[in-house]
C-alpha cells in the first residue's frame, strides 16, 4: 500500500516536473550564449594547428625545408580561405584578403620572433610583445634569449 | 521498494515516449517549452530507472524469491555484493543496468549542452529518448520484466553461477556497459547533425570526448574480462574468440577506426561519410554486443539461455535504426562531401585510411567468424563452429600489420612526406628491429609469428621513444625548460597526440604480452603431500612445486544458515631456481545450491611470467588428499596487463580537459561573434 502511495507521488512529481514548461511557457534555450562554434573558426583553428604541427615536424625532422615551404604556403593559404569565407559581401573581397593575409603573415611572422627570443609565455603560451619582462596574461617572468644554446635557464621555469 | 521500483518502471515508458516525441516535435516546430519538457523527462528518466534499479538490488537482498529473476540469480547464502551485482547477473537486470547508464549519460549529455550547441540538442534528447523507450517497451512487453512473478514462493533461489562468483563480477560487467552507453551520446549527436543537416566537423567536435570516453571504457572492460577468464576460468588463457568477448570486441574495432578517421575529417574535411558509417555501426555493435551477452542465441561461456525472442527484436531494431542511418545519410549525401582529396600516398592521411580498412577487415572478419554457427544453421542445417584457429590465422598478420602502422603513422607528416625523409627517420627504429631479431634468431627463437610480434613490437617503440625524446628535446630547445618540464608542457600542448603515443606504447607492449603464448609450458602430474613437481619455463627459470597439505573449509555463516560454497584448498610453496618465494593456495570448490563445482587457481608473477597453478582433481574418496596438478609457466604474460594500464594513462591523457591553445591575436578578433551569422542560418 505505502509502495503504492509512494508510486502515484512517484508519477505525480514526474509529471508536474515534465508538464511545468508546456504550462507556464518556460522555455529551453534555442541559441546557446557562448555557442560560437562555426565552421570558419574551427577550420582556422585546425590551420593554426596544422601550422604548428608543421613547426614541429619540421623541428624534429620530419619534413625537410622543400616540403616544409610548400606546405607552408599551403596552410597559410587555407587559413586565408576561410578567414575570407566571413568576409562581409559588401568589401572588395580581394583587398581585404590580402589585407588579412598581411596581418596573419605579420602575426605568424610576430609569433615565430616571438618563441624565438622567448616571448611566448611558458607556462599560458600568450605571446607577449617583444622587450616584455613578464608575461601580459598571467604574470610569470619570461624568459627572454633562451633560445641560444648553451644558455642553461632549468632554474627560471617552474 | 521494490514494488515501487516495479511502479517506477511502469511510469518510466509514458515518460519516455513523451520526451520523444516533444523532443522531436518541439525541434522542429522550434517549440522551446516542448524541448524543455524534453530534457527534464530525459533527468526524470534516469531518476524514474535508479528507483527500479533499486527496486531490483532490495529484492536481491530481502531475498524475495517470488520474482523469476531474483530466484534465477541468487540464494540466501550468497555474499552481500554478489546480491548487489545481481543487478547485472542475467538477461532482465542487465536490460535494466543497459538502461540505467544510458539515461545518466543522456542526462550528462543534456546538462551539458544546456546553454550550448542548443540547435542540436531537441534531436539529441529526442534520439536518446527514442532508444531509452525501446528499452523499456522490450523490458516491459518481450517477457524479460525483472519484476515478473512466479505465483509461488521458492525457499531458496537457484544462485548465481559460480564462474561468475568473483570479484571482477562486480567490475567487468558495469565497465563494460558504460563503454557501451557511452557511445549512444555520439551517435545523438550524429543524428542530430544529419537531421539539421550541419554535417560540419562540429558534431565531431562536441562528442570527440565522449568518442574517447567510451572507448576508454570498452578498452577497460575488455582487459577486466580477460583478467577475469585468466584467474576464474581456470586454464591459463585469457581471450577465446568466444562470441560474446568478439561482441565486445567488434565496436571496440570500429570505435577505434573512428577514432583515427575523425582526425582526417577534422584535419582535411575528407571522410564525412565513412565517419557518419562508422559511428552508426560502432553504434548498433554496441547494442548487438548487449543483446548477444545475455540472448543465448549463439552458445557461449557467458550466455546461460534464456529468450530466443528477445533476440528477434532486437534485430530487428538494429535493422530498422541502420535502414533509417542508411536513409539519413543518402538523404544528406550533397553536404557529405568530401573537401579535399589525399595528396600523396605517403601521408599521414593514407595511413589512417589504411588503419581504417584493416580495422574494418578485423571487424568483418570477427563478425564472420562469430555469426559463422547462425550462418550455417540457416542454410544449412547444422550449426558449425569456426574455432580459435580461424580467428588466429586470420586476425594475427592483419593485428600485426596494425601494429606496424603504428610506428609508420606518427612519423609520415600530414599532406606529404617525403621518401628521403622517411629513410631517415626509419633507419634506426628498422636498425634497432633487425638486431633485436638477430639477437632472438641467436638465442633460439623460431617461432615465425612471436618473431614477427618482438621485431615489429621493436620497431613501434623506438619509433615511440624516439618521437617523446625528439619532441621534448625540441620543446626545451624552444621554450628553454629543463627536459622533465619540457616533456610536460609538451604532452600538455597536444594531449591527443601525445596521450595518443602513450596508448601505441601500451599496444605494443600488449601484443608482445600475447605473443608469449607462444611459449606457456605446461606439465600435469598427481601429487600426495610432501611431493614436489618441476616446470621449467621458457625463460629459463626453474620452479619447484611442493605440495605441503589439502584444507577443507566451510566459510563461518551465521546459525540457521547454510555455506554458499566448500573448499578444498592445496598449500603449495614455490621454489623459483632453488629460493623460496612463497605459498600458493589454489583450491576446488563446490556449490551445494547450484550443485556445480569450480576452480580457483594460484598464480605467482614477476615481471616477466607467471606460474599458473590448477588443481585439476582432488582425490577424496580414498582419503590419500593426492592432487593432481596442471602447472604452467606463461612468459609474458603480466606484460599484458601492464600494457593495458599504459593504455589506460594514454587514454586518459586524452581525456583531461585541455587548456585553451590561443590562437593569434587577429583570428581570434575574426573568431569572436557579433550577432553571429550561425544563429540566424540554424
Amino acid at each position: 500500500m505505502t509502495a503504492l502511495v509512494g508510486g502515484v507521488l512517484l508519477a505525480a512529481g514526474v509529471a508536474l516536473f515534465i508538464l511545468e514548461p508546456v504550462f507556464s511557457g518556460r522555455r529551453a534555450m534555442r541559441y546557446g550564449g557562448d555557442d560560437d562554434f562555426d565552421e570558419g573558426a574551427a577550420r582556422r583553428r585546425v590551420a593554426l594547428t596544422a601550422l604548428r604541427d608543421l613547426e614541429y615536424d619540421r623541428a624534429t625532422g620530419k619534413l625537410d625545408e622543400e616540403d616544409y615551404d610548400a606546405l607552408k604556403l599551403e596552410l597559410s593559404r587555407e587559413a586565408l580561405m576561410h578567414l575570407g569565407r566571413d568576409e562581409d559581401a559588401g568589401e572588395g573581397p580581394g583587398t581585404e584578403a590580402l589585407r588579412i593575409s598581411r596581418q596573419l603573415e605579420d602575426e605568424i611572422a610576430q609569433i615565430r620572433r616571438a618563441i624565438r627570443r622567448g616571448m611566448q609565455c611558458v607556462s599560458c603560451e600568450h605571446v607577449n610583445s617583444i622587450g616584455a619582462r613578464y608575461c601580459g596574461r598571467c604574470g610569470k617572468r619570461l624568459i627572454t634569449g633562451a633560445a641560444p644554446a648553451g644558455t642553461s635557464s632549468d632554474g627560471a621555469v617552474s | 521498494m521494490t514494488v515501487l521500483g516495479e511502479v517506477a518502471l511502469w511510469i518510466a515508458l509514458p515518460v519516455a515516449l513523451w520526451g520523444t516525441v516533444v523532443s522531436f516535435v518541439g525541434g522542429r516546430f522550434r517549440r522551446g517549452d516542448l524541448v524543455l519538457s524534453g530534457e527534464r523527462t530525459v533527468y526524470m528518466l534516469t531518476l524514474l530507472l535508479l528507483v527500479v534499479s533499486a527496486g531490483i538490488i532490495a529484492a536481491f537482498l530481502g531475498n524475495q524469491y517470488e520474482y523469476r529473476y531474483v530466484a534465477n540469480y541468487s540464494n540466501r547464502e550468497l555474499d552481500t555484493y554478489f546480491k548487489v551485482a545481481g543487478l547485472w547477473a542475467g538477461q532482465r537486470g542487465s536490460l535494466v543496468f543497459w538502461t540505467l547508464l544510458l539515461s545518466v549519460f543522456s542526462s550528462i549529455a543534456v546538462f551539458q549542452n544546456r546553454r550550448r550547441n542548443r540547435e542540436f540538442m531537441p534531436y539529441v534528447s529526442g534520439t536518446l529518448l527514442g532508444l531509452l523507450s525501446f528499452l523499456l517497451v522490450v523490458l516491459l512487453f518481450a517477457d524479460v520484466n525483472p519484476f515478473e512473478r512466479m505465483g509461488f514462493t521458492p525457499v531458496n533461489g537457484r544462485g548465481l553461477n559460480p564462474q561468475l562468483q568473483n570479484y571482477w563480477m562486480t567490475i567487468h560487467p558495469p565497465t563494460l556497459y558504460l563503454g557501451f552507453t557511452a557511445f549512444a551520446v555520439p551517435f545523438a549527436f550524429a543524428v542530430s547533425a544529419l537531421l539539421t543537416n550541419r554535417l560540419d566537423s562540429r558534431w565531431i567536435a562536441i562528442t570527440r570526448r565522449w568518442i574517447l570516453l567510451s572507448w576508454f571504457f570498452l578498452t577497460n572492460g575488455i582487459i577486466f574480462g580477460m583478467r577475469w577468464a585468466y584467474e576464474e576460468l581456470g586454464w591459463g588463457g585469457y581471450w577465446f574468440w568466444d562470441p560474446v568477448e568478439n561482441a565486445s570486441l567488434l565496436p571496440w574495432l570500429t570505435a577505434t577506426a573512428f577514432l583515427h578517421s575523425i582526425q582526417i575529417q577534422e584535419n582535411r574535411g575528407m571522410l564525412k561519410v565513412w565517419n557518419m558509417g562508422l559511428v552508426v555501426t560502432t553504434f548498433l555493435l554496441t547494442i548487438f554486443a548487449t543483446f548477444l551477452t545475455r540472448s543465448g542465441l549463439i552458445e557461449s561461456v557467458h550466455s546461460f539461455a534464456e529468450n530466443l525472442r528477445i533476440a528477434y527484436i532486437f534485430l530487428g531494431f538494429m535493422g530498422g535504426m541502420a535502414a533509417l542511418s542508411a536513409v539519413l545519410i543518402v538523404y544528406r549525401l550533397a553536404s557529405l562531401r568530401s573537401e579535399n582529396q589525399i595528396q600523396s600516398f605517403l601521408s599521414r592521411e593514407s595511413a589512417f585510411l589504411f588503419n581504417n580498412f584493416l580495422l574494418v577487415g578485423v571487424t568483418f572478419a570477427v563478425a564472420w567468424g562469430t555469426l559463422f554457427p547462425l550462418i550455417t544453421e540457416g542454410f544449412f542445417g547444422e550449426t558449425r563452429n569456426v574455432g580459435p584457429p580461424y580467428f588466429n590465422s586470420v586476425n594475427i598478420p592483419i593485428g600485426l600489420i596494425l601494429l606496424a602502422l603504428m610506428g609508420i603513422g606518427p612519423v609520415i607528416a600530414w599532406r606529404r612526406a617525403s621518401r628521403r625523409n622517411l629513410l631517415r627517420n626509419f633507419t634506426v627504429p628498422v636498425l634497432a628491429a633487425a638486431g633485436a631479431l638477430g639477437a632472438l634468431a641467436v638465442i633460439g627463437v623460431r617461432h615465425s609469428m612471436a618473431l614477427a610480434t618482438f621485431t615489429i613490437a621493436v620497431f613501434v617503440m623506438t619509433i615511440v621513444i624516439t618521437e617523446f625524446w625528439k619532441g621534448t628535446r625540441a620543446r626545451a630547445r624552444i621554450a628553454g625548460e629543463g627536459m622533465w618540464n619540457a616533456l610536460g608542457s609538451l604532452v600538455r600542448r597536444n594531449r591527443r597526440r601525445w596521450g595518443g603515443y602513450t596508448v601505441h606504447a601500451g599496444v605494443v607492449i600488449v601484443f608482445t604480452g600475447l605473443a608469449g603464448a607462444a611459449f606457456d609450458v605446461r606439465m600435469e602430474q598427481e601429487l600426495a603431500p610432501g611431493e614436489a613437481m618441476t616446470v621449467r619455463s621458457a625463460l629459463g627459470t626453474e620452479y619447484r612445486l611442493v605440495y605441503e597439505s589439502l584444507s577443507h573449509s566451510r566459510p563461518r555463516v551465521a546459525e540457521g544458515e547454510r555455506e554458499n560454497d566448500w573448499r578444498w584448498t592445496a598449500l603449495l610453496t614455490v621454489y623459483r631456481d632453488g629460493e623460496r618465494v612463497g605459498i600458493l593456495r589454489p583450491e576446488r570448490r563446490f556449490y551445494p545450491v547450484m550443485e556445480q563445482q569450480s576452480t580457483e587457481v594460484g598464480i605467482a608473477s614477476t615481471a616477466f611470467e607467471d606460474l599458473y597453478v590448477i588443481p585439476k582433481e582432488v582425490d577424496l574418496e580414498s582419503g590419500s588428499e593426492r592432487v593432481t596438478f596442471e602447472a604452467k609457466a606463461l612468459p609474458l604474460v603480466p606484460w599484458i596487463w601492464y600494457g593495458g594500464l599504459l593504455v589506460t594513462v594514454g587514454a586518459l591523457i586524452g581525456l583531461w580537459p585541455a587548456a585553451r591553445v590561443s590562437a593569434p591575436a587577429a583570428v581570434r578578433r575574426r573568431s569572436r561573434p557579433g550577432p553571429l551569422p550561425a544563429a540566424a542560418a540554424g
